[in-house]
């Protein structure tokens, strides 16, 4: 499995620093500091999800979308609260399956028995997930969709739009066949209207088209552009929001209808929906939001300017805090402290947001931060309970020790990929919390299992099904 | 199916936020309490306010939360702040984070909001609540003791770091978790281009966090009502959640030790797929620098034969040769050639021109629109993505739509926002009996 000539540099193990032990991080505290944090850890510490119930194993979720993280990210969600969730995928795979950062294939990873390497970021979200392959341009594949949604709660597709209708496998025909089914389809800009989607949108096409690349990074006058996010995270929004459609539809389904639904999911309008007061400041004047790069047009203090050894972000929105920032870098440096404190134009809270009152502000911040690291600024800081802290890079987010404590971030011993270091799921709940079972399965690798048990189909069956290249 | 209509004018009638009021609502019958303040609280109970949940949202007294007095430049405020208030305004901040809910005042310090707390939890059925961990148990109101009142009751604490474990005392901001989380550090420009690492804009840690919470307390009432009958506590991490969104970069950076950098405007794995700049305002009259601004597109042309296409678009034919395999073309340092390449092409053109002449060529654009191009644009407004709401406090406003759409239970919103204690006699007087003199006792002591 493991490359020898890749990389060439020495790879420290995770965690390089070891995990704190709880007698590390409580120490120094009385008994009763140490209560309460101690009885939350005793109701969420994850080393004990598996002696837990999950929130979903009622629930049997297909994933037949492809080549977009949308419909990925949505079933992971529901993967990872319990469901029973089956990825579909064409006989050549995902698309997503193959891609790899700049084309450097010595990233993907092979997994023990078949040696079929995987990319990183498909692999990151295929976890809790089987795959089965299915060919659904052709009619005996369509047959067998048919054949399977029947055994689904959900289903998740993101063809163009109309494609599965005109197929015969839509919305409208599968409600025949499973009246209980919930029908998610999931894309960047919709099934209707005048831009519906055209096959091949991917995110950042949703980022574009919905005002958030407009707005985010430096303004022009500060050598900035619009920008992207470095993620799919149109996507990752889309398939979070509609998560919140299916599991909506499914509490109705069983509580009131007996019926499933159609949830319609747009990575672009799950991004509108939290653009915050874009929409309504624009109505009530025309106001066209601005780039405000790494501060905040509506608090003040509230940005990420830059540190000795890279860059670093303080908050305070209110004056107790202000108060607390100023004599916090009055400590090392009182000509700051004094020329904030003597400016009159800065007494009142909501005077700060002006954008000429941010500059002075952040510039005489920036002053003081020039001479500390990251590391000493967030001490002193929080010393005066000032939320701080750096940007961290992605070693740094790995070797957190608070992320590490608390398993955010943790390396997974998985029986086909061996170690695998990844982010955890963020559904930590007290009686049935979200776990990973495991990180992900090659292209079709429970073909065998899926078919018998769902639809009867032996080997003979599915050899020939293989050599009609319909799996 | 002869008579079925095409399924593009099936989905429209399905969908259309028009209709939305015709239908029933799928969270009829649950009852939220959202002790809430900033963003990641208050906008998990909005979502749920949006699905049709009767959400109280509980403030403090007189001011409200904090959010309702921030607002872009301080400028744009919504009149009034709260029912002691009519002269002071609401902060465009808290919009978008409160919708559909019933705004009262209580304020936790007192021994009464207690009590009144627990009545309220024992006909509730989700609580969420974001004060540092901890307040609320010394309070008397934490997951300990509001579940033995109401064992159903799913309690859910959102924030920063969480409770437990060495940053536990921490408090976070959307900045903060998405600078900590990591996808600041690896979204802008590189450094080697002159970039520095870039906030996405809106507060994405904390509305997308609310996003995940709400998805957590929709799948623990499913558990509850069809699996278990209990309640449960949920702690949502906005770090956390930042931290699951860094894609490959944990998996490579744990087996091989490389660390994922800032790509700017390109993508790692596609090319291309990346925003270019193009060299002509759309609005060069414009008084607004917004508008007078040079244009920016997104190109996607990363199949080979689109690639191609693209080669004879910008009459670089070469190109399509040198980098004829995606494997090439993708490679950090075949990236820069490519994009310069269709720059220089874009240089004289606005994005409208560039995407003309790529539809053209049935290569995939998309154009980076603005607020104002969004707020126009017929899509936009044919799906209710955004919409004017006739507001009963603050009249016409022009608010976004809810995140997702449903067939036959669609989300919807209501209104946007009250001010803070609008609901105390509704509330109070329905759900704890207080007469319209306790309810006057209650305001005079300012307990609410």
């Amino acid at each position: 499995m493991a490359d020898t000539t890749f990389p060439k540099h020495k790879v420290l193990p995770w965690p390089a620093v070891p995990i704190p032990t709880p007698d590390e991080v409580y120490r120094g505290l009385t008994d009763q500091a140490k209560e309460y944090p101690l009885s939350l850890e005793a109701q969420l510490r994850q080393s004990d999800n598996f002696k837990k119930p999950e929130n979903l194993t009622t629930v049997r979720v297909l994933d037949v979308s492809k080549g977009m993280i949308i419909g990925n990210w949505c079933s992971s969600m529901l993967s990872e609260l319990g469901a029973d969730t089956i990825k579909c995928e064409p006989p050549d795979g995902d698309p997503l399956r193959w891609l790899t950062p700049f084309g450097r294939k010595e990233y993907m990873f092979k997994d023990a028995e078949t040696g079929e390497p995987i990319g990183l970021h498909f692999l990151h979200e295929m976890r809790n997930k089987q795959s089965i392959t299915l060919d659904l341009e052709k009619e005996e594949g369509r047959e067998l969709l048919k054949k399977l949604v029947v055994h689904f709660d959900v289903l998740i597709e993101n063809y163009p739009p109309g494609q599965f209708d005109k197929w015969g496998i839509g919305y409208r025909q599968l409600k025949e066949i499973n009246p209980r089914l919930v029908y998610a389809w999931v894309g960047q800009k919709g099934q209707w209207g005048p831009s519906k989607d055209k096959p091949g949108n991917l995110d950042p096409t949703a980022q574009a088209s919905c005002g958030f690349v407009h707005g985010t990074g430096l303004p022009k006058e500060f050598g900035g552009r619009p920008t992207r996010s470095a993620m799919w995270m149109a996507d990752q929004a889309g398939g979070t929001s509609t998560a919140m459609g299916i599991l909506a539809s499914l509490l109705y389904r069983d509580k009131v209808s007996g019926k499933g639904q159609f949830v319609e999911g747009t990575a672009a309008e799950a991004v509108i929906r939290i653009l915050d007061y874009n929409w309504a400041w624009y109505g009530m004047d025309g106001s066209i939001r601005p780039r405000y790069g790494n501060w905040d047009l509506a608090i003040n203090i509230y940005a990420v300017n830059p540190c000795k050894d890279g860059y670093f972000m303080v908050g305070g929105g209110h004056d107790r805090l202000w108060y607390r920032i100023w004599r916090t870098v009055g400590q090392t440096r009182a000509d700051l402290e004094d020329e904030i404190l003597d400016d009159k134009s800065l007494r009142v809270v909501v005077a700060r947001l002006p954008h000429t009152k941010q500059v002075k502000t952040y510039t005489v911040l920036a002053d003081w931060q020039k001479d500390h690291s990251r590391a000493d600024a967030m001490r002193e800081l929080l010393a005066q309970q000032v939320a701080s802290g750096g940007v961290n890079y992605v070693d740094e987010v790995a070797e957190d020790p608070h992320f590490k404590y608390r398993g955010h971030v943790d390396q997974f011993e998985d029986r086909l990929y061996g170690k695998v270091l990844y982010g955890t799921t963020p559904f930590i709940q007290h009686k049935a919390p979200g776990r990973l079972k495991w990180i992900g399965r090659p292209l079709g690798y429970d073909n065998e299992e899926i078919y018998l048990k769902l639809l009867g189909l032996g080997g003979g069956d599915l050899a020939g099904l293989k050599k009609r290249g319909v799996v | 199916m002869a008579t079925a209509p095409d399924f593009e004018t099936y989905c429209q009638e399905l969908f259309d936020h028009k209709t939305a009021f015709g239908k029933p609502e799928v969270l009829k019958g649950y009852r939220v309490l959202s002790c809430t303040q900033y963003i990641l609280g208050p906008s998990c109970a909005s979502y749920l306010g949006e699905l049709g949940a009767e959400v109280i949202k509980i403030e403090a007294p007189r001011r409200g939360e904090p959010m309702r007095h921030t607002t872009p430049f301080n400028e744009p405020l919504l009149y009034p702040l709260s029912r002691w208030a009519p002269e002071a305004g609401t902060g465009l901040g808290f919009f978008g984070a409160n919708f559909n809910e019933e705004f009262v005042s209580l304020d936790f310090h007192r021994p009464e909001a207690r009590q009144a707390m627990s009545e309220l939890a024992a006909k509730s059925d989700v609580m969420v609540q974001n004060y540092r961990p901890g307040t609320f148990d010394r309070w008397g109101i934490g997951y300990q003791h509001l579940s033995k009142v109401n064992p159903r009751l799913v309690y859910q604490w959102l924030g920063g770091f969480g409770g437990w474990g060495p940053g536990r005392v921490r408090a976070s901001y959307d900045i903060l978790g998405q600078a900590q989380g990591g996808a600041f550090g690896i979204t802008g420009e590189a450094a080697d281009r002159g970039g520095t690492p870039a906030k996405h804009t809106i507060w994405l840690a904390d509305y997308w966090g609310g996003m995940m919470a709400a998805v957590q307390v929709l799948a623990a009432l499913y558990w509850r009502d069809t699996v278990s009958g209990e309640g449960t506590f949920i702690e949502y991490s906005q770090v956390h959640g930042v931290t699951r969104m860094l894609e490959y970069a944990l998996p490579l950076y744990g087996r091989y030790g490389i660390r994922r950098e800032r790509w700017g405007n390109w993508d790692t794995e596609l090319c291309v797929h990346g925003i270019i700049q193009c060299g002509k305002s759309s609005y060069p009259d414009s008084k607004n620098p917004q508008e007078a601004e040079v244009g920016y597109i997104l190109v996607t042309a990363h199949t080979d034969e689109d690639f191609k296409k693209l080669c004879d678009v910008i009459g670089r034919k070469d190109l399509a040769t040198t980098y004829a395999k995606h494997d090439d073309r993708v490679k950090a340092q075949n990236q820069e050639p490519v994009y310069e390449a269709i720059e220089a092409w874009a240089k004289d053109k606005t994005k409208e021109d560039v995407a003309k002449l790529l539809d053209k060529a049935g290569i995939l654009n998309q154009p980076v629109w603005n607020a104002k191009e969004v707020s126009e644009h017929p899509h936009w407004k044919l799906r209710g993505a955004v919409q004017w709401i006739d507001d009963p406090m603050y009249g016409d406003i022009h608010a976004q739509g809810p995140a997702f759409k449903m067939s036959d239970t669609p989300p919807r919103v209501k209104w946007t926002m009250k001010p803070v204690g609008t609901d105390n006699e509704k509330v109070y007087g329905r759900l704890l009996g207080w007469s319209k003199s306790k309810i006057a006792e209650m305001e005079d002591a300012e307990v609410i």
